[in-house]
């Protein structure tokens, strides 16, 4: 489980946790139970339980979305092997070969705890992999991550989605295309309506295309500034 | 952050009335804090409703021109899934707004602006204010849903919830931190510190709608007053 303390501003102020794992969270720390009893007093006008409560199971709505595998195509290589692009979510996701890949698109490079961290925490992290499968028996097949996706979400109304990448050598074939709107059904399958991407010049038609609109009835996207 | 054992900190808040002509408002006796136990997320659907606000980015709107109220399951969802909240609280037996016939505040005493985490809801104080972010905690944020009861804003309240969630994520080292803003809410969030990409991407936002009549295998979802419409499935065999 992953708990940060974000804020011990004072000695009898009760710290705020970042809880981002809230799937696997299985042990009770007192500020989570109150806030669960919060939550139900939302719904019991009168509910005065002041026991510890153990988080109740995740609800059925609240899952994250169902984990998809499957392939989306296969293609006979030159050389007799079938290539298979394989779609997933729900994977892990090895850090460094995502950075080989970011590397092959010319993206700057990330501190790999910080993006690590970001997968873990995504809502939904997609993938796709090309898979060299080996006409002989022995089962050396070639696995290559060469596209990924991912949204972060409230689980209720927004999401927005980050990083989309296809390796330039896999690019033109539509897989991009299915990435996205692999997850954009798997986020209206969830409800959540607030679908947003910040999109570079380059790739506003590729998102035109696939639905999205630019700053729709003027809601536009800004930007923390620090100011020293 | 060095812990202080008490107060925890104190904030001079001095209200600035932006418009001189009126008689000079009193800053209400406020508290904010981050503590999440603090949230009645049926007093935060008044609120939103009260501030005209809504959650779907694009809202039905009902006969009194304001949103529809949420609802209670996903906002309570949205809520639990947003790793940094931040609440505003007042003393109820503050006047706010109209109410107050004779404009003459009951409330004397102090003025500043109190941090203080209270570990479970205090019955006499009333929600005001709220923001909350959704982070993955490690390379980005976005901030959603912050509101100021209508009687209480242009007092500083709203950049101040603003201040606090960009201080909790800064302090984690999330520095890319968006806020989805429509006509209305860039000039807030311009006064809170923020502006326009710099890397000058375009906003998108996913607003393909079902046309009507059509009916099919295609998967459509409300969301506010837009019915969207899903992409086809692309699972499928070989090519």
């Amino acid at each position: 489980m992953f708990q940060v303390s974000l804020s011990q501003e004072s000695v009898q102020a009760q710290s705020t946790y970042l809880c981002l794992d809230w799937k696997r969270a299985t042990k009770v720390c007192p500020l989570k139970a109150n806030f669960w009893d919060s939550i139900r007093s939302g719904f019991l006008k009168n509910n005065n339980t002041t026991e510890v409560i153990e988080p109740p199971s995740t609800p059925p709505e609240d899952e994250e979305p169902l984990p998809q595998e499957f392939v989306l195509t296969e293609r006979t290589q030159p050389d007799g092997t079938v290539e298979e692009i394989v779609f997933s979510s729900g994977g892990d996701v090895d850090v460094y070969d995502l950075q080989a890949l970011c590397d092959k698109v010319g993206w700057p490079r990330r501190p790999p705890s910080k993006v690590a961290t970001a997968l873990k925490n995504s809502y939904m992290v997609a993938t796709l992999h090309a898979i060299n499968r080996s006409s002989g028996s022995e089962g050396n097949d070639r696995k290559q991550l060469i596209g990924m996706a991912r949204a972060t979400s409230d689980h209720a109304f927004n999401a927005t989605i980050w990083d989309v990448l296809v390796d330039p050598s896999y690019q033109g074939r539509g897989l991009g295309k299915a990435l996205i709107e692999q997850m954009i059904r798997a986020l209206l399958q969830r409800d959540i309506g607030n679908i947003t991407l910040f999109a570079d010049d380059k790739v506003v038609d590729f998102y035109r295309n696939l639905g999205f609109e630019p700053d729709p009835q003027g809601i536009k996207g800004m930007f923390w500034y620090p100011r020293y | 952050m060095a812990s202080s054992p008490f107060p925890a900190a104190f904030i001079r808040f001095s209200a600035t009335p932006q418009n001189p002509n009126k008689k000079s408002r009193k800053a209400p006796p406020i508290t904010i804090s981050t503590n999440r136990s603090c949230i009645d997320v049926v007093h935060l659907r008044e609120l939103l409703h009260a501030s005209g606000h809504s959650c779907h980015r694009f809202p039905t709107v009902g006969a009194d021109g304001r949103p529809e109220p949420v609802d209670l399951g996903k906002l309570s969802r949205a809520v639990a899934h947003s790793p940094v909240v931040v609440s505003v609280f007042c003393k109820s037996n503050f006047p706010l707004g109209d109410q107050d016939p004779g404009g003459i505040s009951r409330f004397t005493g102090f003025e500043q602006m109190f941090e203080r985490a209270v570990s479970v809801p205090d019955p006499d104080s009333l929600l005001i204010g709220f923001g909350r972010a959704v982070t993955d905690g490690g390379l980005t944020a976005s901030i959603h849903d912050v509101v100021v009861m209508p009687s209480l804003q242009r007092l500083g309240i709203g950049r101040k919830i603003v201040q606090r969630l960009v201080r909790v994520l800064t302090s984690r080292e999330i520095y890319d931190i968006s806020a989805l803003c429509s006509t209305e809410e860039r000039l807030f969030f311009r006064a809170c510190g923020f502006g326009d990409d710099m890397l000058g991407s375009t906003t998108m936002m996913y607003t393909r709608t079902a046309p009507s009549g059509q009916e099919g295998e295609s998967m459509t979802k409300q969301a506010g007053r837009m019915l969207l419409l899903a992409p086809p499935s692309t699972r499928r065999g070989s090519d």
